[in-house]
């Protein structure tokens, strides 16, 4: 949760930038990566989405946090592909009890998925430095995205931290009262603080209805209004795109 | 002895348990855009569904945009598993299918995934449907069919919830075992590299599925003590059962 706060609400270059372009522009790119079969194209998009990430001078330890459980993955996907796969055996491990072939075919395939991995992630962790929520919110109600669900994912960010500060201070109470020792009552403390968010959400929601319904909310919110394109914007970013269009069909 | 071995193996690579949800960049474009098509019929329908009952109370869209914050809060709670010594954490769908229904949470658990795959790199853009199919749709069905089922059997609400949410963890890393097989698994053998996929996820989804069913009884029953007029709002019990316990 720490994360998500600080970088989204910083200001740096690309915080002008129309969300919509940015949006459009990192989706190309990700479809670009996904249907991408070899394995350059997705490094050369991780190598930019990194450069990206460090221009706007994300710290180190968040991108780190950030990529942690992506890596973690792209390791496992790589196991498994090499050691699984079957077909050709590049080389064995004889671990006595267990012998292991590494298959070219399957780690050829692995390290293909893994690129993928390592583009897509950072591609996305890029359009999400460099754009804030809400922002990026108005973007894709213009992709005509339900309203509805535009509407729930703007009160869930509102209310986000709020209800996550109210689950660190009951987590913190219940600790304090011994409430994670042993199996039986580290669940039935867990039941308690899932039932106390669920209560204040209840709560909240109900508080925020009668304040909302006084400043005239009828059941639908008014969405950010997005400023006419700039030319230069949408120059640059379809120069981007068709540069790594022409890179992905090399 | 080379089964067991093999199995031991995999159980010592078995992923943390956020791989419940897909990595970005993991299924190939055909697969991704297979269960976007899979996803966008239940996440459309939950849509609906929400706007008729936001039709006749006003506070319903502030209530599911809470309890997706919820959903999301509870899913990134780093909860520690022994048995693979790395950290897990519970879905949350069965809480919000038991709440606000099967559809409605299909809704909840799309936004809440949505914020997770742009902020905390849990998920993914590319691999959003094929979460919102096993996290959402699979989720929340088995949920809430295995709540209303037992509750119509006449199991207290304890015992429903406790095995709405262990079926829901479970139900949930089966289809992610499933999607992910048929995603990855490019020439080789889908049965055998679902099998194997499944047993990665053993470790931790065993201990967890229990976990999220005893969160889920928990939260229920304290529900039904402290705040049954919210139960009762949300259709969980009847004004009668509440005035009676009363």
């Amino acid at each position: 949760m720490k994360t998500i706060k600080p970088q989204n609400n910083r200001q740096h270059q690309l915080s002008s930038c129309d969300p919509r372009v940015k949006l459009v522009a990192a989706l190309a790119l990700l479809v670009m990566v996904i249907s991408s079969a070899g394995i350059a194209f997705p490094l050369l998009v991780t190598a930019f989405g990194l450069g990206v990430c460090i221009w706007l001078q994300v710290p180190a330890k968040q991108l780190l946090m950030r990529f942690a459980e992506p890596l973690f993955l792209v390791m496992v996907v790589l196991l498994l592909k090499a050691l699984f796969s079957g077909g050709e055996p590049l080389a064995s491990i004889d671990l006595h009890w267990l012998q292991l072939s590494v298959s070219r075919t399957g780690l050829l395939e692995g390290c293909r998925i893994a690129a993928r991995i390592c583009g897509a992630v950072t591609l996305v962790a890029a359009l999400g430095f460099a754009t804030p929520f809400t922002e990026l919110l108005a973007a894709l109600a213009w992709l005509r995205l339900p309203r509805g669900f535009i509407e729930v994912t703007v009160f869930a960010w509102r209310y986000l931290f709020v209800l996550a500060d109210d689950a660190q201070v009951i987590h913190a109470a219940q600790k304090n009262r011994l409430g994670y020792v042993g199996v039986r009552r580290s669940f039935r403390s867990l039941g308690t603080l899932a039932g106390a968010l669920v209560i204040k959400a209840f709560d909240s929601s109900q508080t925020m209805t009668v304040a909302m319904t006084q400043r005239g909310y009828d059941g639908t919110l008014p969405l950010m209004k997005h400023r006419p394109f700039r030319p230069s914007e949408l120059l640059t970013s379809l120069l981007i795109v068709t540069a790594m269009g022409i890179f992905w069909r090399l | 002895m080379p089964r067991i071995t093999l199995t031991i193996l995999l159980l010592a690579l078995a992923t943390p348990a956020h791989a419940m949800h897909i990595s970005e960049g993991i299924l190939p474009l055909p697969w991704a855009a297979f269960w976007f098509v899979v996803a966008a019929p239940f996440v459309a329908l939950g849509v609906r569904q929400l706007n008729r009952l936001a039709r006749e109370d006003l506070a319903m869209k502030p209530l599911v945009g809470l309890l997706s914050a919820v959903v999301f809060i509870i899913s990134c709670m780093p909860i520690p598993v022994p048995t693979a010594g790395t950290c897990s954490h519970p879905c949350g769908t069965g809480i919000a299918a038991i709440l606000a229904g099967p559809l409605v949470s299909v809704l909840i658990s799309s936004v809440a995934l949505l914020i997770q795959a742009l902020f905390l790199a849990h998920g993914g853009l590319s691999t959003l449907g094929a979460d919102i199919v096993s996290m959402g749709v699979v989720g929340s069905f088995v949920g809430y069919g295995l709540f209303r089922g037992l509750r119509g059997l006449g199991a207290s609400l304890g015992i429903a919830a406790f095995a709405a949410g262990l079926l829901t963890d479970w139900a949930t890393y089966l289809t992610t075992s499933l999607e992910l097989a048929s995603g990855i698994r490019g020439s080789a053998e889908f049965l055998p590299l679902f099998a194997k996929i499944m047993i990665a996820f053993i470790p931790t989804q065993l201990p967890l599925g229990l976990l999220e069913g005893a969160m889920t009884a928990g939260m229920i029953t304290l529900l039904a003590r402290k705040r049954p007029d919210l139960l009762v709002k949300m259709k969980l019990l009847k004004q009668s059962e509440v005035s009676g316990n009363a």
